[in-house]
């Protein structure tokens, strides 16, 4: 697996645990990369991940996603709440099988600490969520990125109207092959 | 249809297919032509998002230099002016336009958002906007067919899991005191022995342990009592509780020849270790007799009904005196070692003081008021114990709702110092050659604790000393290991003290036990 979906993969659990998209008897701590980290219990949501980062690992390796997105959904009105966005830029050709990072392995623990650490710290900018959330994965793609056809829809932004939204730059991390730019957009209305 | 020349050849390309359009039909494609066939049905954000409304199709599907000619028809009503051909309706399609301009910006934040429905326009056009707004155009937005799975816990469970939470948790451990007598020395958390203890009633009120002083322990499970020699480890059965009925308290006569036993239906016993054979049965209790305390000869005795009676063994008629004090049951009972004075704790959270002089035999009004009686336990008193080395102090400990720890001067009848602790308080030894005491606790720490004296700082900690609450401690007759009772059968000894270096090696128990014993009989 790609290094940078490991990440990915970090990120966006600790982020569905944080927000509270779903509850948190729904995750446990393992240690692991160095540190404890969450993992799913649900075998439901484990499952979709799977299939969703499945296809995300094809698409870093032939470098056609440019950006991906969890937006976090209010369940009743459908309103985008917060969008994460993963920038992910290139940082050389790959090959078609991931190159092992050049990178020290402590180097890249310590870049995955601080980012995870950093999540942490957004509950204390980001508005309290209250009602029920759902997310939705939204990856940016090439026009000439392979597409599974009727896994994969196009679908719409679900951006955050322009004058309703914060934005707060993220760490960034990167391996030889990506580098990964993280921002926050959320929803303040005052 | 009338209107049908008016509409503007754009519209016409696009959907060619479906040429004879109502104006509500063609609203309706305006509104969904955005979305992705497949989402169109589903999706609620385009009608709740003014930014990907009609709006939105305006500024995509025409550039802002033909809209300017104010012919455009955006939505139906706009349309519908369209076709009245009057010149004022013009106008304010016109000032719609205007705002629809205005409001590009917001749009165009947006348009790096949304993907380019290439299709749908000329490539030529498509590619000038695409330049226009700095979008690239080989872009798509791809989300998974199917939505995120939902939660599988159930709400309910865990908000009634989020409820029950603090009775789980245990209050964190405070840090070991830093004082430098817990430096000189190391506590041993582990056990130094554990017994099978097996049938031992796991009640609260129930006084099943003692340890005399010729280092013998004397333990009762259910309906049999034990006797267990420390020095060679030989058990030998004692003896049994009358058919039906369980011991409910055990105490070793000060010169551990004797050992008095307390029987749920209010019999009081005197057995001879020795000769494992029973003495006498002394009767008249009307309820459970849970605990028992030796001064010379007079076995005192608390009973269910909050009476405490003294028995002198040695007389026929051995009610020598009664004392009520007490409106629950007797669950502490202790004398002091000179026989002065005896302290009671009871169910009803009291703590009596009685004076230990007792009437003459056969006297008839021998009742003993208490000498003073503290109410400041909020729960059942079960743990008394007197200091060996000051007099005048008395420990007593609250159970479940209370949980502290009270030191009494019995002279004064002040309280001189108060310790909150965890959890219940199940007994309190003082150590004879330190300042220091034991406490032994119930849920949820289990633990065994020791403080010194008079700082009532925190020795030492062993949480978990026994798998369930510690019900009961006793104290070898050297004072440096202290034997725990708890409701999982097991006893533990632990050597929580040592006895002061006199000799060294095998001896030196020896010594200490010989040491204690002689202090005892001094004080007699």
């Amino acid at each position: 697996m790609c290094a940078s979906l490991v990440v990915l993969i970090l990120w966006l659990l600790s982020i569905l645990f944080q927000r509270g998209v779903y509850p948190a008897d729904d995750f446990h701590m393992v240690k692991k990369y160095g540190q404890t980290v969450l993992v799913t219990q649900d075998l439901a949501l484990e499952n979709y991940l799977e299939k969703i980062l499945a296809q995300m690992n094809k698409w870093l390796l032939t470098g056609s996603v440019t950006q991906i997105v969890l937006a976090i959904i209010s369940k009743d009105s459908r309103t985008t709440m917060e969008r994460w966005v993963f920038d992910i830029n290139v940082v050389q050709q790959p090959a078609i099988d991931a190159p092992a990072p050049a990178k020290p392995e402590s180097e890249i623990q310590a870049e995955i600490r601080n980012i995870l650490k950093q999540i942490v710290s957004t509950v204390t900018f980001l508005p309290v969520i209250d009602e029920p959330t759902v997310f939705n994965i939204l990856a940016y793609t090439s026009e000439s990125a392979d597409i599974p056809a009727n896994e994969w829809v196009d679908t719409d932004p679900l951006a955050i109207e322009a004058g309703k939204s914060q934005q707060v730059k993220l760490r960034s991390f990167s391996t030889d092959v990506h580098r990964i730019e993280a921002m926050v957009a959320y929803r303040y209305e005052g | 249809m009338a209107f049908q020349p008016k509409t503007p050849s754009r519209h016409r390309s696009r959907s060619e297919a479906k040429t004879p359009l109502t104006p509500s039909l063609l609203t309706g494609l305006n509104a969904i032509s955005f979305a992705s066939p497949t989402k169109a049905g589903g999706k609620g954000s385009d009608l709740t998002n003014p930014f990907f409304t009609n709006n939105v199709n305006a500024s995509r599907s025409s550039s802002p230099v033909k809209r300017a000619s104010g012919s455009i028809n955006v939505s139906d009503s706009l349309q519908k002016q369209a076709n009245t051909a009057d010149a004022a309706n013009r106008d304010e399609a016109g000032s719609e336009e205007v705002e629809v301009a205005t409001n590009m910006d917001d749009v165009a934040a947006n348009l790096d958002m949304m993907s380019l429905n290439t299709q749908s326009s000329s490539p030529g056009h498509t590619a000038r906007l695409a330049a226009a707004t700095g979008v690239p155009l080989n872009r798509r937005i791809l989300s998974y067919h199917e939505a995120p799975p939902p939660s599988a816990s159930d709400s309910m469970l865990s908000q009634q899991r989020e409820l029950v939470r603090p009775l789980y948790g245990r209050p964190g451990a405070l840090p070991t005191s830093t004082s430098t007598s817990t430096k000189t020395r190391k506590i041993s958390t582990q056990p130094e022995r554990v017994l099978d203890a097996p049938g031992i009633v796991d009640d609260f009120y129930l006084n099943l342990l003692s340890w005399s002083c010729q280092n013998v322990l004397a333990v009762a499970l259910a309906e049999s009592s034990y006797v267990w020699k420390a020095d060679t480890g030989e058990v030998t059965q004692l003896g049994e509780a009358p058919e039906g009925t369980y011991i409910s308290a055990v105490d070793f006569a000060n010169d551990g020849n004797f050992l008095g036993v307390g029987v749920g239906t209010g019999e009081v016993e005197l057995w001879d270790v020795e000769t494992q054979k029973k003495l006498r049965t002394m009767t008249g209790h009307s309820s459970q007799v849970a605990c028992l305390s030796w001064n010379q000869h007079v076995l005192s005795s608390g009973c269910g009904d909050g009476s405490i009676w003294h028995h002198d063994v040695r007389v026929a008629k051995h009610k020598v005196g009664e004392l009520l004090g007490h409106q629950g049951e007797v669950c502490g009972l202790k004398w002091r070692s000179d026989g002065e004075l005896l302290a009671s704790g009871g169910n009803d959270n009291v703590v009596n003081v009685w004076d230990g002089r007792i009437g003459d035999v056969g006297a008839a009004g021998s009742r003993g008021a208490a000498r003073w009686t503290k109410r400041n336990h909020t729960a059942a008193v079960k743990a008394v114990a007197w200091c060996p080395w000051q007099p005048s102090l008395l420990a007593s400990g609250g159970g479940t709702n209370d949980a502290t720890v009270h030191i009494w001067n019995t002279t004064t009848g002040a309280r001189l110092h108060s310790l909150t602790t965890p959890s219940q308080v199940t007994s309190i030894q003082w150590s004879p050659h330190r300042k220091e005491f034991l406490t032994t606790h119930g849920f949820p720490t289990n633990a065994l604790m020791i403080h010194a004296y008079p700082s009532m700082e925190r020795v030492v900690e062993i949480r978990d000393a026994h798998d369930s609450r510690v019900l009961w401690s006793t104290l070898s007759p050297a004072g440096d290991v202290v034997c725990t009772g708890a409701g999982d059968e097991n006893l533990k000894f632990w050597r929580v003290w040592e006895v002061p270096k006199v000799k060294k090696g095998k001896e030196v128990k020896e010594a200490g036990r010989g040491s204690t014993s002689s202090n005892i009989l001094s004080i007699r």
